[in-house]
């Protein structure tokens, strides 16, 4: 079975987010990028199946301009086989923009299962993966924290709010990958050597004939309310009074 | 606190100033270019930041110590040291026969700055490792090679140096340890102090690399050998069989790096093997001191780094002080606090250049295939190795030293980490030959020795930079007034002494840290500069980050405007000459 | 134009999501009708129809909607999207599942997780982990969106009398199968949705010293909640998280205990109207968000607390 994996480059994790003071953005300028760490979930994932032989061939795909390269590189050597680098120099393209390239993606390569991270922390949408299988017309688990290739089936156990929910997907599917998944390894700096053997295929939304469509527009981004710190209380006792007659929450 | 890896910068300085992808080209390594060291930095960046960074403290809590067994490293190093080998980093330069990657120094010494500002008492670990699969790689032959090399190269056994003695500190003419044939091998008796990562239960073997004499050698430096004496015997298969009978016999009690065990070593008839030819020992640890002491050079960029996002960091979150508005003001708005962080944050991109730029001339003095082409960088890299060592580790004393200032009390007292930085870097001037062995080096066989040519190679290459300068004409006039005052006083320092060293006998030796510190500033500065040029092609382009480039334009004026000046004062300690240094006698002081 | 909002529910009741859900949709205008696609689900149904505003409840009762799987309800709510100018649901883990799946069959984009309603086509949203706040506005004809429930008040539950009509057809997708579900019962209220969270972080220890956090929960009508460190060292089980990667809360009132404030973390509380935070070192980062901060050992703190209301 081919795997097909999609990963984000995004703000690294732990980048403290500024607005612009135009507030037209956040400042992505001279931040430290990487990849989105639930598509390196996902990565670690589908490299795993191919350890354990579910899997034959893991193939990585990102979306973006030359840059996002470095991502699929970090895949690659993360243990993924080979590349597809979709060329674009849209960073902000919508989740059915990418979706829709995704889904031609797939046609072309035919993977028995895509794996994609529950959601990317940039835009924090939640939804490629779930537009991806609609358009594609396959079976779906989200919030993954669970799988295991089980014949023509991939099991998936789903983090649900108030608890855990099994799922039986037919293959071909889509599954998108939950923090609990699993806990990506640290890259090899061998296995960064091989990776630049590692074939890396170049596409673009006109080969992959999908249109821009439309789109939600970006009207501003301002920062969140800044909350202050408050008083310290000395003892329990106070506290519980703060709680009554100040704040009259208890 | 948290650490994250600069890479910005060092990507910029691999990438313009040392020319990553043309010295791999010309080596003939056509995969080898500056996307695949992002990679790598990136990668080793984040097992830095995440596996490495969160064990300073603790390190520092809980430092090393003896157990019935032997030395027990720190809580969670082990791990980490697991984590660190398996992935290979440090193979990274090692040859492709023993099991590396053989990608270049300064790559290698990029990825270094990672661990050691993540962790420095760990990182001393693999550093050690490294120097002797360097001192085993050039000198033992190919059956020893064989059996250690490729352990030590995938990490699972550690290396160290056994050099110092109670009574063989800076004068390793004094080394006492013998070593007697026995068959084979040698038989090694005597005792060593001083011995980093000398023992630890980390990996399965310790490859220890001891200095000794042989019972027929001459007097002096010219009668120690070389001898590999491992702390497992290895069996038929070249596997950890016998101990062996080397033992640490007790932890030393120190300022900083904690959780570095620094061992007094004893070797009763332990079994060792001769590396390379009897009596040439110094000689064969002579070719790793250019690495060795740039490595320990490195570590005082690094340190410096890590105190530096400490201080920024309380700098922006520390509130002291209200507007009118009611608002309080973090004190990074304070023109002194910036004062101090201007002063750190140039100073470690001067010295992050000049490690790196110094580094990459070892690749070029072995890529060369020009014997003179080769020798010409060899001369070079001779020249920056004490100005790496001694400048970079004593401005760490003042930054880190900042670094706690920044945080005023909360610098002093344990809890915020600034305190650890400063005492883990006060060895840095120490160990590896003293800041004053360094300068004894630069005056005497850097540049005495060679009648100054190549210092002023040197500074002809300075000159044209200031040349380049008046020429373009160069948007802030203080860089170049600053520079070019700079590059006169390193001219005028180099004369004096080639004039005066032979009338004044104490002159060499009592300027030599001034001269030292001079050049320090000097290339820090010129490489700054460089960087700056580089930085407003880029600008005049449209290519990269702007701001990180203005940036770069900003922090090199910064560093001309207040940190170049400095060459003034050492010149003038220089000129005033040994007289008042020596004139007191020992009673008077 | 209309407004359609699919209803969350657990086949008895009605999730109070919905009411705030409900809320946001009360602030973009329009007729109201609410889908309750479920099996064995009249009694939500009913519940639904006694909102005041809403025009009219969809009924899909049958086996299949079961286990709402997004592959059912998605083409459920295609079928049911024309006429209407809007769709919401809100963003817990079943809109999340299917809704991207609407707006994808419908050839539209979908606004995830909107915090204010600025005009019809417009709204704002958290991003990179609610560091920042989009404002976005929707090109598309039909607008999918899912509504943050914390952000929005809950409409009143009584007075409306909405008719109920029965939606009769049935989507039954045959390449998912639901194997499986392990739900945590509790009595206590729903994170989410809870007036007071008790929450712990590593500080707290132990799996065992939860207990006075629960005790202290009880006393209070309190949910309870974790840190992902506190999750991660197996304390309590991972529905309970709050933060980026965990739930997003907003209660009345937060009291924090053992936690020392990561931002990882404060991205899933910083909206709670009140936050108290116990925690025995005086320089965590909790303390710099907190309304009312005690210094003190949890373990003599909490017992008291609990004793003294």
């Amino acid at each position: 079975m081919k795997v097909l994996v999609a990963v984000k480059r995004v703000i690294d994790y732990n980048v403290k987010v500024r607005v612009r003071a135009d507030n037209s953005n956040v400042d992505l300028a001279n931040v430290k990028m990487s990849i989105n760490p639930f598509c390196e979930i996902a990565v670690e994932e589908s490299v795993r199946l191919k350890e354990s032989g579910a899997a034959t061939e893991v193939v990585v795909v990102s979306i973006g301009p030359k840059a996002v390269q470095e991502q699929i590189r970090s895949a690659l050597a993360a243990g993924a086989d080979r590349g597809i680098w979709v060329e674009t120099d849209d960073t902000e393209l919508s989740g059915l923009a990418v979706a829709r390239l995704l889904a031609q993606v797939v046609r072309d390569e035919q993977p028995g299962l895509v794996l994609l991270g529950k959601q990317a922390i940039d835009t924090d949408n939640n939804q490629t993966g779930q537009m991806l299988a609609a358009l594609l017309d396959w079976p779906q688990a989200t919030f993954a924290s669970k799988l295991e290739v089980k014949g023509a089936e991939v099991e998936v156990t789903r983090e649900i709010d108030g608890g855990l929910q099994t799922l039986a997907l037919t293959l071909p599917a889509v599954v998108t990958a939950d923090l609990r998944l699993n806990t990506p390894r640290y890259i090899k700096l061998p296995d960064i050597m091989k990776a630049k053997r590692k074939p890396l295929a170049t596409t673009s939304p006109a080969a992959l004939a999908v249109g821009p469509g439309t789109g939600v527009k970006l009207l501003g981004v301002t920062p969140p309310t800044e909350r202050r710190g408050g008083i310290k209380v000395e003892s329990v006792a106070a506290l519980v009074d703060c709680l009554k007659n100040q704040a009259q929450v208890l | 606190m948290s650490y994250l890896h600069p890479y910005q910068d060092v990507a910029f300085v691999l990438r313009k100033v040392v020319d990553f992808d043309g010295l791999c080209a010309a080596a003939g390594h056509d995969e080898i270019n500056a996307d695949l060291a992002a990679t790598i930095l990136s990668e080793a960046g984040r097992l830095g930041s995440e596996v490495l960074a969160p064990l300073n403290r603790v390190g520092d809590r809980e430092g090393a110590r003896m157990g019935a067994q032997g030395v027990e490293e720190s809580p969670g190093f082990k791990d980490a040291y697991r984590q660190f080998a398996d992935a290979g980093w440090l193979s990274l330069t090692v040859a492709e026969d023993f099991g590396g990657q053989d990608l270049p120094n300064c790559l290698g010494t990029a990825v270094n700055e990672i661990w050691h500002s993540a962790n420095m008492a760990f990182a001393l670990c693999p550093m050690l490792s490294q120097g002797a699969m360097e001192a085993i790689g050039h000198h033992a032959d190919d059956a020893l090679k064989a059996l250690y090399l490729p352990k030590l190269a995938a990490g699972e056994w550690t290396g160290t140096m056994n050099i110092t003695e109670a009574d063989a500190g800076s004068d390793l003419a004094a080394i006492k340890t013998k070593a007697r044939p026995a068959g084979d091998h040698y038989l090694i008796t005597g005792q060593k102090l001083y011995i980093t990562w000398g023992d630890h239960g980390m990996t399965d073997n310790i490859v220890h690399l001891v200095l000794a004499r042989l019972p027929d050698a001459p007097p002096g430096v010219k009668g120690i050998s070389l001898f590999i004496v491992p702390k497992f015997l290895l069996d038929a298969k070249g596997e950890p069989g016998e101990r062996n009978a080397v033992n640490c016999l007790s932890l030393e009690h120190k300022l900083g790096i904690h959780a570095s065990p620094t061992c007094l070593m004893d070797f009763t008839d332990a079994v060792g093997f001769l590396v390379g030819e009897p009596n040439n020992g110094l000689a064969y640890m002579f070719t790793m001191m250019n690495h060795a002491r740039q490595s320990v050079g490195l570590q005082g960029l690094a340190i410096s780094e890590r105190a530096y996002q400490e201080a920024l960091q309380y700098a922006k979150d520390r509130l002291q002080g209200t507007r009118r508005d009611g608002s309080r003001i973090p004190i990074i708005e304070f023109p002194d606090v910036r004062r101090m962080l201007m002063t750190m944050k140039s100073c470690i991109e001067a010295m992050r250049v000049l490690a790196l730029v110094a580094a990459a001339e070892a690749d070029r003095a072995r890529y060369a295939t020009d014997p003179a082409v080769a020798a010409r960088h060899f001369a070079r890299l001779e020249v920056y190795t004490p100005i790496v060592k001694g400048w970079l580790t004593e401005l760490a004393q003042e930054l880190t030293s900042l670094g706690i200032q920044i945080d005023g009390g909360m610098g002093y007292v344990e809890e915020a980490g600034a305190a650890q930085h400063y005492r883990d870097a006060r060895i840095l001037p120490i160990y590896e030959g003293t800041t004053g062995i360094q300068a004894l080096d630069f005056v005497g066989r850097k540049m005495l020795a060679n009648k100054g040519e190549t210092l002023l190679a040197l500074l002809t290459e300075m000159e044209q930079t200031a040349a380049e300068l008046r020429s373009t004409p160069y948007r802030y006039g203080s860089v170049v007034k600053a520079f070019e005052a700079a590059v006169a006083a390193g001219t005028r320092a180099r004369q004096s002494l080639l004039d005066g060293a032979a009338a004044d006998r104490h002159l060499a030796g009592s300027a030599s840290v001034n001269f030292l510190m001079l050049f320090g500033y000097l290339c820090g500065g010129w490489l700054m500069v460089k960087s700056a040029q580089q930085a407003q092609l880029m600008l005049n382009a449209g290519e990269g980050d702007p701001q990180l480039l203005s940036a770069k334009l900003t922090t090199t004026r910064f560093f001309c405007e207040h940190l170049l000046p400095r060459t003034g004062a050492c010149l003038a300690s220089v000129l005033a000459g040994s007289e008042s240094t020596m004139a007191l006698t020992a009673e008077q002081l | 134009m209309s407004i359609l909002v699919i209803a969350e529910h657990d086949h008895h009741q009605l999730k109070s999501a919905t009411l705030h859900t409900l809320a946001a949709a009360t602030q973009i205008g329009g007729d109201l009708d609410v889908l309750v696609a479920g099996s064995g689900c009249q009694a939500v149904a009913d519940a639904v129809a006694a909102i005041p505003g809403v025009r009219t409840v969809l009924l899909a009762d049958a086996p299949a909607y079961a286990h709402q799987l997004a592959e059912n309800i998605a083409r459920l709510v295609v079928a049911l999207a024309p006429g209407h100018r809007h769709i919401l649901a809100p963003a817990t883990t079943t809109g999340k599942d299917f809704m991207p799946r609407v707006a994808a069959l419908l050839g539209v984009n979908q606004v995830s997780d909107i915090t204010a309603v600025v005009g019809p086509d417009s709204f704002r949203r958290p991003i990179y982990a609610g560091n920042a706040i989009a404002t976005v506005q929707v090109e598309d004809p039909v607008i999918v969106a899912t509504v943050r429930a914390t952000a929005f008040p809950a409409v009143a539950t009584t007075g409306g009398s909405a008719a109920i009509t029965p939606v009769p057809e049935v989507f039954e997708a045959v390449r998912t199968r639901f194997v499986s579900e392990s739900l945590v019962e509790s009595d206590r209220p729903e994170l989410t949705s809870a007036r007071i969270v008790v929450s712990g972080g590593r500080g707290v220890g132990s799996a065992e010293n939860f207990a006075l956090l629960y005790r202290l929960a009880d006393k209070l009508g309190a949910a309870v909640g974790a840190t992902r460190a506190a999750v991660d060292a197996g304390y309590v089980p991972n529905d309970l998280q709050v933060g980026q990667t965990g739930k997003v809360v907003a209660p009345d009132l937060y009291i924090a205990v053992g936690i020392s404030g990561a931002i990882q973390h404060l991205a899933g509380m910083k909206e709670s109207k009140v936050i108290a935070a116990i925690n025995s070192d005086a320089e965590a980062p909790i303390f710099q968000v907190a309304d009312y901060g005690l210094v003190a050992d949890l373990f003599t703190a909490l017992p008291e607390l609990i004793d003294s209301i």
